[in-house]
């Protein structure tokens, strides 16, 4: 047992040897360590990744699908909810001329057929040429595109865009605007809301008008009738709410469909009710009445002037009256008879400056103050050339112009108790307040007033527009249009401007015709009396009613402040 | 032995559980999954709905009603006369026009011609002249046994009479068909069909006068 040990009796290389092996094992080892964590490593990132997709991952089936209903662009509703604008998806057929693999020619005579716009030889013209994308139709009805797609030609590309629809067509165009081909706004609130409609955050809310599309809707088609029976080459209307300053109903004939906005011509697009300016004429009378009122200069309706048959102006201009009284008459019956020659001398013992203040305080001297980017600055004489004839012709209406709206703001600003408020095309809720008013008139004068216009409507020269039951005051206007640097003899602008129910006004409305013609109906006459007044009328016996109001014939306002001044013609 | 056994009842364990909790996580990311898609599909329905909405609007917008009421339909807005004050007002428009007074005495189409010879002569003597009236207006015969009695009873009191009689029945709508118009009240509306209907019941009284006497009481019963 004493032999000596294999280790002991080693040769000294076997040993370096197995010393060796031993290194190399360690390393190996060391090695296989270092391989084996980087694998558990990797495979517990899987077994973590997985374990995080199992836990909070989407799984293997799920579908990128639309998640919540965000339009391209944002609706346009009226204030009842009823969509005035709208983006849909629409078909786009579109050729791609280097992917037609079919015969060319065969191609084009199908295309001529389903798209008449251009012949066979037209159509493979376009195929052979090098373009490399051409529209074919954009906004194309289904049928044409079930069409083109059974042709079953590849290089006919059919695809989805979001386009702009006004599902109303004509309804409230000129409030509404239009788009241009990248769906931005062009024109109208579109145009003037443009950043909100297209803001992702908040395009999910429509954006809801103060227009009320019934009421819209009579207001157009009455208009539309009256433009057409008294053959005038355009009309305007304006329903203001005179408490909130909310538009109701707007409209500018000839008529704008914003779905084809590009064919219009520029005379339809063209904004008459804010953009437009026109000399007014009378309906201007009852603000230089309730200046007078307003500044103390006429105390009582029953105050006389002087109406004889001429009244000079100072810079030698004569002015006349269409019903001249020969006699001296009242504050009342100037305004039942629409008297230039009286209005002109209130207005001149309002005094110019007095006037100007007035009329810069009912924003008669800027632009019209509503949310539209189409808004007309009112012309005037300047400061400098106001002299005393200014403030008398402007008195009556003239040299001065102003748009529609202008005019509807003024008789809400009027009647609602002396208060301006800016017109707004936004419905007025929790989220949009009533503007804060600027007090312009008096409660008082704003009261005695009512009398004065509904006085005008029952004996004076706006008979035409009594509403029956629903107590119209207003007042006509006719002015003759300004063409080629003149007043012209033949060619008018009328108006009525009014409000109702008069013994508690809540609405103004505000009715243009640009240059209506005299009928067998009117007797050849082409006044406001004959063509606005009774469209006025109309209008109100049909919006009445869809604004809560009941007809009442046994209510009115009372006259008893203006009736004893009216002298009883035999 | 059973030291080896618990480890692998450890590891059976421990997989089992966590088998059990990948099988439950599986189930709710299906159920997960299947939400979405009812999500998805709610959306896509909900598209539709606006696409359709749309198109509705579109084909009916206020434009193309008013066309069709005006040139179609012929319609009009209300005026302000056509407007009620409520529903007493209503009512009062659909209550029926008296036609004839209603103390005169129901008269039936089948009653028997020569029965009612002494009831109405009672009739007429409380009412005067104008029950007498509404007998000829109201019974469909012309061989009435009354009149030689009356003529020689009434005749002063019914020239005196007359004249008046004559002006009330003209501001009546329809004075033509008086020979012809029934007993009962009746409304505007039925006065048409009234006017209508006698001449044939007169044809029929002619042919079927054999069964309509033999069922009187049930009728007069059912009217009274």
């Amino acid at each position: 047992m004493n032999a000596p040990t294999p280790a002991l009796v080693a040769r000294p290389e076997r040993l370096r040897l197995v010393g060796q092996r031993r290194q190399f094992l360690a390393v190996m080892h060391q090695r296989l360590m270092v391989g084996m964590l980087v694998f558990a490593l990797i495979v517990g990132a899987i077994v973590l990744r997985l374990t995080y997709l199992g836990l909070f991952g989407d799984h293997a089936g799920r579908q990128v699908g639309p998640s919540a209903l965000l339009p391209e662009r944002g609706d346009i509703v009226d204030r009842e909810g009823h969509p005035l604008a709208r983006t849909i998806d629409s078909w786009t057929v579109a050729l791609q001329p280097s992917k037609v693999i079919g015969d060319k020619l065969a191609l084009a005579r199908e295309l001529a057929r389903l798209m008449p716009e251009r012949d066979a030889a037209g159509w493979l013209a376009e195929i052979r040429s090098k373009k490399s994308f051409i529209y074919l139709r954009r906004r194309a009805a289904p049928r044409l595109v079930q069409a083109l797609n059974a042709l079953g030609e590849p290089g006919i590309a059919l695809s989805r865009e979001p386009d702009r629809l006004y599902p109303q067509t004509d309804l409230a165009a000129h409030v509404l605007g239009f788009t241009d081909i990248d769906g931005h706004g062009a024109a109208g609130m579109e145009r003037a809301f443009d950043e909100y409609l297209s803001d992702p955050a908040r395009r999910g809310e429509p954006l809801t008008l103060s227009i009320n599309s019934r009421v819209q809707q009579a207001l157009e088609h009455e208009l539309i009738e009256a433009q057409t029976k008294f053959n005038a080459i355009g009309a305007a209307g304006v329903l203001l709410d005179i408490h909130t300053g909310e538009v109701l109903a707007m409209t500018s004939l000839p008529q704008l469909n914003p779905n084809v906005a590009g064919n219009m011509n520029p005379e339809a697009r063209f904004n008459r009710a804010t953009l437009g300016v026109f000399e007014l004429g009378s309906t201007f009378k009852p603000f230089t009445v309730a200046m007078a009122l307003d500044s103390g200069t006429v105390k009582s309706m029953g105050q006389m002037y002087p109406c004889y048959d001429r009244l000079p102006l100072p810079g030698g201009r004569v002015i006349t009256d269409t019903h001249p009284f020969g006699r001296p008459c009242s504050v009342s019956e100037i305004m039942m008879e629409s008297s230039n020659i009286g209005t002109a001398q209130i207005a001149a013992q309002v005094g110019g400056e007095r006037q100007r203040d007035f009329l810069k305080k009912m924003g008669f001297l800027n632009k019209v103050e509503v949310e539209l980017p189409e808004r007309g600055r009112a012309l005037t004489i300047p400061v400098g050339r106001w002299n005393a004839a200014t403030t008398m012709t402007v008195g009556f209406g003239h040299s001065i112009a102003v748009t529609p709206l202008h005019l509807a703001v003024g008789y809400a600003t009027l009647f609602n108790g002396g208060l301006y408020r800016p017109a707004t095309l936004l419905k007025v809720d929790a989220r949009h307040k009533v503007a804060p008013g600027r007090r312009v008139f008096s409660e008082e004068t704003s009261y005695k007033m009512r009398a004065l216009l509904r006085l005008v409507v029952t004996k004076g020269t706006g008979k035409k527009a009594d509403a029956i039951g629903y107590r119209v005051g207003g007042k006509t206007g006719t002015a003759e249009k300004v063409i080629g640097g003149g007043y012209s003899k033949t060619v008018n602008i009328t108006s009525f401007a009014g409000v109702f129910p008069m013994e508690e006004p809540r609405y103004a409305m505000v009715v243009m015709l640009d240059e209506p013609k005299g009928t067998s109906e009117t007797y050849g006459f082409r006044t406001a009396g004959w063509n606005s007044a009774p469209t006025f009328g109309k209008v109100v016996a049909r919006i009445a009613p869809m604004l809560g109001m009941r007809p009442d014939m046994k209510r009115d306002a009372s006259l008893g402040e203006v009736l004893p001044f009216i002298r009883e013609e035999k | 032995m059973m030291r080896g056994f618990k480890e692998v009842g450890w590891v059976a364990a421990v997989a089992g559980t966590a088998l059990g909790c990948y099988m439950v996580n599986l189930k709710v990311a299906s159920e997960r999954a299947s939400l979405e898609d009812v999500e998805n599909r709610i959306v896509l329905a909900q598209r539709d709905i606006r696409v359709l909405q749309t198109e509705i609007g579109t084909r009916g917008r206020l434009e193309q009603l008013e066309s069709w009421n005006v040139k179609v339909l012929a319609l009009s807005a209300p005026q302000a006369s056509q407007f009620l004050e409520g529903g007493f007002q209503l009512a009062t428009l659909t209550a029926p026009k008296k036609t004839v007074d209603p103390a005169a005495p129901v008269v039936l189409a089948s009653a028997p011609a020569p029965a009612p010879s002494t009831p109405p002569a009672m009739a007429r003597e409380e009412q005067g002249q104008t029950a007498r009236d509404l007998m000829q207006v109201a019974s469909l015969k012309r061989e009435l046994p009354e009149p030689t009695v009356q003529k020689t009873v009434d005749k002063p009191r019914l020239a005196e009479q007359k004249p008046v009689k004559a002006t009330a029945k003209a501001a009546t709508p329809s004075p033509k068909p008086e020979a012809k118009r029934p007993a009962a009240p009746t409304t505007a509306r039925q006065k048409v069909a009234a006017a209508a209907t006698p001449a044939k019941q007169s044809s029929k009284t002619a042919t079927t006068k054999k069964p309509a006497t033999t069922s009187p009481p049930k009728d007069s019963k059912a009217r009274q």
